[in-house]
């Protein structure tokens, strides 16, 4: 009984007019969009790969460790295709030094993109499964019950030994196929174009973790099938199962994402900027004393940083204060010489002894500031954005897009693992400094004996983090939207079965 | 005969579901609308007032120092003027520099004699979404409650005016009687039109009530004038919808075919067009120079510092003439520097320019660009504050030159310190940065959208009339 009950409805939705529309209208979307998506990728991988050389030859030319100055690169996500998330807003190009802790607040920009261009905003595969699909399932769910009801042939088939449980669970089914097939179909499509195009490489992962958001927009899908389906058994007339379906997607995929985030004001706190930002800088005033201190104590005369050195070559200095990304740090003074004049031969070992002195005080200030710095970023910047995604998360559609977007590893966390990983890449290289005694080395500031190999530096190195971890961080906001739908269906079930017809 | 029909049309819509569902929605989005406005308008405020002093102290403070100084600092950050109705269209501002920098120190020079670059005038661009770890919002603007939210409801509206009649035979029954096609077309369109104004008028009153009554905002006379003229443009951007439902109902059968088929185009049109149109031409013209920005600068000033360099180190030359060299140079320098900057802001702004054409071809957009001209915010907003700051710098420099040559001990060679004048300049004598919206310049903007958006709306007029002339009923 069942599966005529299936094959009924299967038919019923089918040959219907909607579903021819919905799925032209989706697949024209999809397939523009993808055409414009893969442009963008192409793109941006093709900057990612214009400053990544930049960087080694700058790399190369250097010739002395002071005057290094490594910069890192993001690649962009392929999967960002899916859900662009932060990919393509955050900074991809960070600095690397041994006096800095890096983060993603520190990022800056790659490339010379049209900056007048952000007035407009992108669109994502996700973006146009959230908007049509979620309309196609309601304009499937309005008369599934309300429909049959007034045409009189829900009496007719409750006359026959069918429960009610079964008639609901056939509706539900097959307005599923029927729903899968659009959604299938595009993202067949959408593959096919990543494959056709031939920057854009996919791992086996990368087609697993699209698999995930496949997954994840059914149950999105489902859950739009529901809230119809609900208010098709709820009411009495089909046109007024309609209105209150049209207000109710407009409500949660319109209106109420931007409402909830315009109205609520999440402003950072000041006080804990001034306050870290204050400790900060009494970390480098102190440094900067012991720095005097070690001058003054040592045994030439003066307080001289550059010991007289004299040659071919510059010396370089420089700070940075901006109290708004708590960037600060007041001592960044290095020489570099190509040559150097014979008389200040006997300087040398005393500048390598105070640029021993100076590289190891360094690194540990930087250490310090990063673990005042670290916990004030996050209440500045991390926990505000939290407030306002959990806010979000009250809709069907921000749990769909954060569930879509831990799978394609474009949300904070994802992003956070680049640069955690730069981090890491950080401290690696600051261990080689000081494994190898580079701060007190001569090639530390004069290039004239001998030359720096650039291949034995360490390199750094990053993967997206496993499907695994993708899954896991998806899984919170795929559970919520499991259990709304278990919710919804179990609502609609005992309507249907307590309500005369 | 109209106005019976558009009553009884009416008092169908007053006692349904969909007007106090719309009622409700309106009002809550106009309320945050007001209430947000409130809240963020007297910082917007206030940052302004802030740049503001801090570019008239620096005037000052150079002004009291030479002429020399003021002419080659510049006159320092230049703020563009924050808009009062910017709760009518955000417009993108914050992706919009809020300022140009006119004093914009690249270089200092010792030796003989010491030179400093002059000032030009710089285009910051603004990526403030670097540290922004937030969702993406779109602002509730009234760009959006109507573009989106409006439109929506004019739609569900109207989806079924003409076939719900006919699904109930009550249209046969109308017709029967002696009665034009076309009166009953527009006595549907007009209680319609009514239906959908009741909650809209209502949500905006009350927005415009909240927002008049806080003491930090005030609206003046013009901006009451271009608040009419948006609730025009509003009038028949909604008129736009209803004749489409219109449209669509005669032709269609059944209201949920009907249903489905607005709801796509209004998908198409309203939510996917403008993005994705804007993103083709956007992006398909990323004509970048083979040579970076800064390679090209770099450039620039390599070849004017060798042809300079012989001058400064020639012993034979005399020290008039090294000044006049150096004098030369500067002026050079900036002016390229300068032409440089202003062919990148060029290259920008059309490719911007090409994007917004092609969207026009969604009505939405072209609401929302018509808002953005008389709100005085968005695109054209900010291209028109570039002309004020142009025309200002432009000023700014004959100011310079003239009062140079007014100082009988000047050289007047202008460049270098000891080639000009060293008098202090009185304050009040510097032309000052004022930044002007004018209603005369936004008509002349608007009026290709306003355009467009009319022939939108006749066109489907016409159409909704011949379909609902010719079908049968």
């Amino acid at each position: 009984m069942l599966t005529t009950l299936i094959r009924r409805e299967l038919l019923d939705n089918l040959m219907t007019f909607r579903f021819a529309a919905a799925v032209f209208i989706m697949l024209l979307l999809v397939v523009a969009n993808t055409a414009v998506l893969i442009k963008d990728y192409e793109r941006r991988l093709a900057s990612y790969n214009t400053a990544v050389k930049k960087n080694r030859k700058n790399l190369e030319e250097t010739k002395t460790y002071s005057a290094v100055s490594l910069s890192i690169d993001r690649p962009p996500n392929p999967l960002s295709i899916f859900n662009v998330g932060l990919d393509k807003r955050l900074g991809n190009s960070l600095g690397v030094y041994y006096f800095y802790v890096p983060s993603l607040w520190n990022a800056g920009k790659h490339g010379s993109n049209n900056p007048l261009l952000n007035i407009f905003s992108s669109i994502d595969i996700v973006f146009i499964f959230e908007v049509v699909l979620s309309l196609l399932a309601l304009v499937f769910a309005y008369d599934a019950v309300a429909g049959e009801r007034e045409r009189g042939t829900l009496r007719l088939v409750l006359t026959h030994p069918v429960r009610r449980g079964h008639i609901l669970i056939a509706k539900y089914m097959s307005a599923m196929i029927c729903l899968l097939i659009p959604l299938l179909m595009s993202f067949l499509l959408v593959l096919i174009l990543l494959t056709t195009s031939n920057s854009v490489s996919l791992s086996t992962n990368d087609f697993l973790r699209s698999g995930g958001v496949v997954f994840t927009s059914l149950v999105y899908l489902s859950l739009f099938y529901l809230i119809g389906m609900l208010i098709s058994t709820a009411t009495h007339r089909t046109s007024t199962a309609l209105i209150l379906s049209m207000f109710v997607w407009g409500f949660l995929v319109l209106v109420y994402p931007n409402m909830i985030l315009t109205a609520v004001e999440t402003a950072p706190q000041g006080d804990t900027e001034t306050s870290a930002y204050n400790q900060i800088k009494q970390i480098w005033e102190e440094f900067e004393r012991e720095r005097k201190q070690f001058l003054a104590n040592d045994s030439v005369p003066g307080e001289d940083w550059d010991f007289g050195l004299g040659g071919k070559g510059y010396s370089f200095w420089g700070d940075e204060d901006d109290a708004s990304s708590l960037h600060y740090f007041n001592y960044y003074t290095g020489f570099h010489y190509e040559t150097l004049s014979k008389e200040s031969e006997p300087q040398v070992p005393h500048a390598q002894d105070y640029h021993r002195f100076l590289g190891l005080q360094l690194v540990k200030t930087a250490d310090r500031v990063w673990r005042v710095r670290n916990p004030a970023l996050e209440t500045i910047y991390v926990r505000p954005a939290n407030m306002e995604w959990m806010l979000l998360k009250f809709s069907p559609v921000g749990l769909y897009d954060a569930a879509t977007e831990a799978w394609t590893g474009t949300d904070l966390n994802g992003l956070q693992d680049f640069f955690t990983a730069v981090q890491r890449y950080q401290q690696a290289v600051v261990g080689y400094f000081l494994d190898k005694k580079i701060f007190e080395s001569r090639l530390w500031f004069v290039a004239d004996k001998d030359t720096i190999d650039w291949d034995i530096l360490p390199q750094f190195y990053f993967q997206r983090s496993g499907i695994g971890i993708n899954a896991k961080r998806a899984l919170p906001a795929l559970f919520l939207l499991l259990t709304i739908n278990v919710v919804l269906f179990i609502g609609t079930f005992l309507i249907f079965v307590r309500r005369e017809v | 005969m109209i106005w019976h029909i558009a009553k009884r049309e009416l008092y169908d819509n007053l006692n349904s579901l969909r007007f106090a569902l719309a009622t409700v929605l309106l009002l809550g989005l106009m309320l945050t609308n007001a209430v947000v406005h409130l809240r963020e308008h007297p910082t917007r405020l206030q940052k302004y007032h802030d740049g503001v002093a801090e570019y008239q102290n620096r005037l000052k403070s150079y002004a009291a120092e030479s002429l020399y100084k003021l002419a080659q600092k510049g006159p320092g950050d230049l703020y563009k003027k924050p808009s009062g109705l910017h709760f009518c269209a955000a417009g993108g501002e914050t992706f919009l520099p809020a300022d140009a920098e006119g004093g914009y120190g690249r270089w200092g020079l010792g030796g003989e004699p010491p030179l400093e670059s002059f000032w030009i005038l710089w285009y910051p661009s603004v990526t403030p979404n670097l540290a922004n770890v937030r969702p993406d919002v779109t602002k509730v603007d009234w760009g959006f409650i109507i573009g989106y939210v409006l439109s929506l409801i004019a739609l569900l509206f109207t989806f079924d005016s003409i076939s719900r009649e006919r699904e109930r035979g009550t249209l046969r029954l109308m017709l029967a009687n002696s009665i034009p096609r076309h009166t009953v077309l527009i006595g549907k369109f007009l209680g319609a039109l009514i239906s959908v104004s009741i909650p809209f008028t209502l949500a905006v009153l009350i927005n415009l009530l909240v927002i008049s009554t806080s003491s930090h905002v005030h609206l003046g006379a013009e901006v009451w004038g271009r608040l009419g003229i948006i609730l025009l443009i509003t009038l028949l951007y909604t008129c736009l919808f209803l004749v489409l439902g219109l449209l669509v109902s005669a032709r269609v059968q059944r209201s949920a075919v009907s249903l489905v088929i607005l709801l796509l185009a209004w998908v198409t049109l309203v939510v996917f067009m403008p993005n994705t149109l804007a993103a083709i031409a956007g992006g398909s013209s990323s004509s970048e120079a083979a040579l970076g920005f800064s390679e090209r600068s770099d450039q620039i000033h390599d070849e004017l510092w060798r042809e300079y360099a012989s001058h400064r180190y020639n012993s034979g030359k005399s020290w008039p003439q090294k000044l006049e060299a150096a004098g030369e140079y500067v002026t050079k320098d900036a002016a390229q520097q300068e032409r440089l900057h202003e062919e990148r802001l060029k290259q920008r702004i059309s490719q911007v320019n090409r994007a917004r054409t092609l969207a026009r071809i969604s009505p939405v957009t072209i609401f929302q660009h018509l808002l953005e001209s008389f709100a005085g915010t968005g695109f054209e907003r900010h291209l028109q504050f570039l002309e004020n700051v142009k025309s200002y710098a432009q000023q700014f420099r004959t100011f310079t030159v003239d009062t140079d040559n007014a100082d009988a001990e000047s050289l007047h060679i202008f460049g270098v310190r000891e080639g000009m004048s060293q008098k202090p300049v009185s304050p009040e004598a510097i032309p000052k940065f004022e930044d002007t919206l004018s209603l005369s310049k936004d008509f002349n903007t608007a009026a290709i959208d306003l355009l467009l958006l009319m022939l939108f709306v006749i066109v489907l007029l016409s159409g909704a009339y011949l379909a609902f002339v010719r079908v049968e009923v």
